[in-house]
């Protein structure tokens, strides 16, 4: 053993390699500094070298604007939120319901059913959209928010995290409570649900920000500008409001990721032990 | 027979209750998959064999789909694309995401964490639509962030975007950027499962913490970095947006991919056969890697 393996020495090196983190973390944050800066700047700067990462001032001119300017932003933002909020609530209800029929009751055919389900995993949106483009052409749901999100309103990843979160915990106070009398529902309702809570947190933050980011099946399905949703629309909006104007685009970008942002600053415990339930469970 | 009868009557009530709940919980999944996932998938596999035609129907065409897509040098070329890009992706995302979590997996004060954390995985939680945004400005040629530090450390230049060669790397760039936070959460949790013990046993031995890294960490987190690199392919092949913003496929079809190819041919000119035939395609690489994992964990797990 040399000198240089020493408890200081290694402290150093932990320090070392920390600081070199907290420089990439910084240029992690760059784009959000930059785009978030950018929105309180009059156009006039926005193109500005060397780029600014900081608000010069509180001045929220450019929002006031993007509200008022002749593209229907605010029905866009309510398309998003009504998609993200059905979808939300809709795979917590069907999800949880499947989960507590795959992990507490039997049934003939219940893993079978469970296994078909698994395999839904691995379909991506590609090979279902056309189907569903033809089919929603034919009963008008195109150019329909609701349309999108009634695709949505279950899914085999919410089902499998869900049963595997619930298949984890013990059974002792559900089997008392059905010694006692209770029905499944009553079970189901007054017991597991509320054991599965920090899974329902987990899954409704996960769900509510994938759903507000969804851009291919909102491409093809949402093409109107009434309808459509904000990953679509910020495009648009590039081109409309754009022509130049930086500064809009900007203050109308930080105004759609607030949401997700929020999201994630409050309950940024639930959304990381949802997502290592998913990859160490496997 | 004998048997089922006998079976029916040892059956109770209790299970017959519990039966009867079971399949009235499943019924909404279930009937929103098959009309959602299932059916779909089914319609798409009959469409690419088929010529679709919406005033005259449809007629069945054979293989004919499938082989213009695979003789087609475009299309060749965008399959090309996808494969490379999904390579690229999906090594510098894992690899990447494992080499931050080791980093961050060492003694610090709660606070620090928890804003590496948020910087790390705040670009996963945003749509890669509205970054994708950010990112042209900053892969601008003349007033591009990137460029301006480029110049202001005395090198030319990249044309980020507009260089063939290079506009397929600036997309990875931006997609390492997006995602690599995820799978570095996903490896933070990993590493907490491998034993203490032994790795300070190793290292009073004076192993080097290469050799322990390869010896004790890797064969421990190896099922999650298998799980890590299926989750990554699948998302790697369906990219679309990124691509779509930044460089709308382009210059020519350099950074094309099937995902674009498909609503181009689906949706632009309506050859829905064929927008079909290239989804399953995809479809099938997916089911392919991920049954390729399934065999390569399970052998590495019985080792």
């Amino acid at each position: 053993m040399n000198v240089l393996d020493t408890q200081a020495s290694r402290r150093l090196i932990d320090w070392a390699i920390i600081a070199c983190t907290a420089v990439m973390a910084l240029g992690m944050l760059m784009p959000f500094l930059w785009l978030f800066s950018m929105s309180f700047r009059p156009v006039s700067e926005a193109y500005q070298l060397p780029p600014s990462f900081l608000p010069p001032n509180l001045d929220f001119s450019n929002y006031v604007a993007v509200l008022a300017s002749r593209v229907p932003f605010l029905q866009i933002y309510a398309n998003s939120l009504l998609i993200a909020v059905v979808v939300t609530v809709g795979q917590l209800v069907t999800c949880s319901l499947a989960a507590f029929a795959f992990a507490r009751l039997k049934f003939r055919g219940r893993d079978t059913l469970f296994f078909i389900l698994l395999v839904g995993l691995m379909f991506p949106a590609q090979v279902t959209i056309l189907p569903i483009y033809l089919g929603y052409a034919r009963t008008g749901l195109i150019n329909q928010p609701i349309g999108l999100a009634l695709m949505y309103l279950t899914s085999s990843f919410g089902a499998f995290l869900m049963r595997q979160f619930m298949v984890s915990q013990p059974k002792a106070l559900e089997e008392a409570a059905l010694m006692d009398g209770a029905g499944y529902f009553k079970i189901f309702w007054r017991i597991s649900l509320p054991q599965l809570r920090p899974a329902l947190s987990a899954l409704g933050i996960i769900t509510f920000t994938q759903t507000w980011n969804y851009y291919f099946q909102a491409k093809v399905l949402l093409g109107r500008e009434q309808s459509m949703t904000l990953p679509v629309a910020m495009d648009v909006l590039r081109g409309y409001l754009g022509s130049g104007n930086l500064s809009l685009v900007m203050a109308a970008m930080s105004m759609s990721i607030l949401p997700a942002v929020l999201l994630f600053l409050i309950a940024q415990k639930f959304v990381i032990e949802g997502i290592t339930m998913t990859g160490i469970k496997n | 027979m004998s048997q089922t009868t006998f079976e029916r009557r040892g059956r109770s009530d209790l299970e017959r209750a519990q039966a009867r709940t079971g399949y009235l919980f499943v019924l909404p999944t279930t009937v929103l998959y098959f009309t959602f996932v299932l059916v779909p998938v089914v319609l798409t596999v009959v469409l690419s064999f088929s010529f679709y035609d919406p005033m005259l129907g449809s007629r069945w065409v054979g293989f004919e789909n499938f082989t213009r897509f695979f003789t087609d040098p475009r299309s060749l070329q965008i399959f090309w694309n996808t494969l490379r890009f999904t390579f690229f992706a999906v090594t510098f995302n894992v690899g990447v995401g494992l080499v931050l979590a080791l980093a961050l997996n060492r003694a610090m004060p709660g606070w620090m964490l928890y804003l590496f954390r948020l910087a790390f995985f705040l670009p996963v939680m945003i749509a890669i639509a509205f970054a994708a945004i950010v990112w042209s400005y900053f892969f601008a040629d003349d007033l591009g962030v990137l460029n301006y530090y480029l110049r202001l450390l005395g090198l030319p230049g990249v044309r980020w975007l507009t260089d063939s060669s290079m506009a397929m790397t600036s997309i990875i760039i931006m997609d390492v950027w997006k995602n690599t936070g995820f799978f570095m959460i996903i490896f933070i949790a990993a590493l907490q499962g491998v034993p203490k013990p032994l790795m300070e046993a190793a290292a009073m031995d004076g192993t080097p913490a290469w050799r322990r890294f390869f010896r004790i960490t890797l064969p421990y987190i190896s099922p999650v970095v298998f799980f890590a690199v299926i989750y990554a392919s699948i998302g790697a092949l369906q990219v679309y947006e990124s691509i779509v913003i930044l460089t709308q496929g382009g210059p020519g079809d350099a950074t094309r991919s099937l995902s674009i190819l498909i609503v181009e041919q689906g949706f632009g000119s309506f050859q829905i056969g064929y927008a079909a035939a290239i989804s399953v395609v995809m479809t099938l690489i997916i089911l392919a890697i991920t049954a390729v994992q399934q065999v390569l964990s399970k052998k590495w797990v019985q080792q």
